[in-house]
């Protein structure tokens, strides 16, 4: 059973990326994708990364790295998120309307399914403990 | 039942039901938090596919509606002889992409819609009903590739979840309570045994004053 | 990767996504046919989606669900409607979804 928990706890993490691409990279790449640590391929659609430009100006391309990374850690308790980085911060408080503070924001429940459907592929959940 | 999981019950064996039973505890909240992610995914996806369904179902119809007006018109030899001259071109892409460590399937497909100039079946012994039909059958391929899509998704996502249910039911219900149990177990037999360590040193105690 | 699109059915379906550009079609007769016909498909690495409609799905019974659940991830299928708009009470999705989060969401809308 021990063996079992390990394995799903591996599992958790197992798909982040090795590195992370930038929305700029992403944009011009024919097939946009990033690899995870377990070898497998993410691939971003399209349409969210012509969401995303459409949200900050063209000088701050390059610095947005994705996937956007929604950390669920155990210390802020369950139905709330924490997304670190300053302009992937900014731009999920522009999909939120509202202000993100010190380069990060935390995000409730019902704002967490939002930013999962209108970004499935540039986002992903990385476990904290 | 707590005794099998224990050699004997010490200090040492103490500590380490400790540490399994902290991992435990651990695994479990994780995979709790994993569950309401899952579920939080599976009802969007839910709601999307609601949404295309209904999209894809009702332009198939229009689509099958054409076709229909179209063997009425043309005849449905003719219909189907202009099917068999259409080039079959459309291609999809599907990759992958994650979610919490799953995969599932992500598909782009380009513009479906052609123009009748270039379908591939002669303009002169066609009908303009034979481009509708073509045309809202394109168009129906499109939302059917959106749909494949969101519903193969919600079937891996649905399964998942229910893996990790059983995963956390395992631990809540059989080997939590076990190692609580073989902790209750060892703390209760050192707790013993320092009671008849302590007795039998007040014993010797008593000997040994008697004898002086 | 590119994939293409097989479809399974009723004549008037085949010849409906034939003339929207699917490449790979087999028309229903009798139910042995169009099973050897849908595990050439599932096995075809070319064939990405395969639409099948809900009547076909039905006259193959079991079998079915047996031959597709020995496939991995690709291709995908996806069971559609006829000319007649028939599709079934009982829905796979809708079973284990209610299964997995224990209350009923709806999938099917209005008037399916």
């Amino acid at each position: 059973m021990e063996q079992v928990i390990k394995f799903e706890l591996g599992r958790l993490n197992a798909h982040l990326p090795v590195k992370r691409i930038s929305l700029k990279s992403a944009l011009s790449a024919s097939r946009p994708a990033v690899q995870g640590k377990n070898g497998n391929l993410h691939y971003f659609k399209r349409e969210e990364l012509k969401l995303l430009s459409k949200l900050l100006p063209e000088s701050e391309w390059d610095k947005l790295q994705l996937p956007i990374l929604i950390a669920l850690e155990s210390k802020l308790g369950r139905g709330a998120a924490r997304i670190s980085g300053e302009i992937e911060a900014k731009v999920i408080g522009k999909i939120l309307q509202r202000e993100a503070t010190d380069n990060e924001i935390i995000v409730y429940r019902p704002e967490l399914a939002l930013i999962r459907r209108k970004l499935p592929t540039t986002t992903q959940y990385m476990f904290v403990w | 039942m707590a005794a099998a999981f224990t050699s004997s019950p010490n200090r040492m064996e103490l500590m380490k039901v400790r540490k399994r039973l902290a991992l435990a505890e651990k695994g479990h909240d994780l995979l709790k938090d994993k569950m309401d992610a899952l579920v939080m995914e599976l009802f969007n996806t839910l709601k999307t596919i609601q949404k295309s369904r209904a999209t894809a179902i009702e332009q198939l119809r229009k689509g099958y509606e054409a076709v229909s007006a179209c063997m009425a018109v043309m005849g449905t030899f003719e219909t189907m002889q202009a099917a068999e001259e259409t080039k079959k071109e459309i291609q999809i892409e599907i990759s992958e992409r994650n979610i919490m460590g799953i995969e599932v399937p992500t598909v782009e497909i380009e513009e479906t819609e052609r123009n009748a100039l270039t379908r591939g079946y002669s303009l002169h012994t066609t009908s303009s009903h034979l481009d509708t039909a073509a045309r809202e059958m394109e168009r129906a391929v499109k939302l059917l590739v959106e749909l494949a899509e969101l519903e193969v998704t919600a079937l891996t996502l649905a399964r998942e979840l229910e893996r990790t249910k059983r995963r956390v039911n395992a631990l809540e219900y059989i080997l939590i309570p076990r190692l609580q149990g073989a902790m209750n177990f060892i703390m209760m037999r050192l707790d013993e045994m320092e009671r008849e360590n302590f007795t039998r040193l007040k014993r010797i105690k008593a000997i040994l004053e008697e004898r002086e | 990767m590119s994939y293409k699109i097989a479809v399974i059915g009723d004549p008037e379906t085949v010849i409906g996504f034939s003339l929207a550009g699917v490449s790979h079609t087999h028309v229903y007769r009798d139910k042995n046919k169009a099973l050897g016909q849908l595990e050439e498909f599932l096995n075809n690495r070319e064939i990405g989606l395969i639409l099948i409609t809900h009547r076909v799905v039905e006259s193959l019974g079991p079998e079915f669900h047996q031959v597709v659940r020995k496939k991995g991830l690709i291709p995908l299928v996806l069971k559609i409607p006829d000319k007649t708009g028939y599709s079934p009470e009982k829905d796979e999705l809708s079973d284990l979804v209610r299964r997995s989060v224990g209350i009923e969401i709806p999938v099917k809308t209005e008037g399916e």
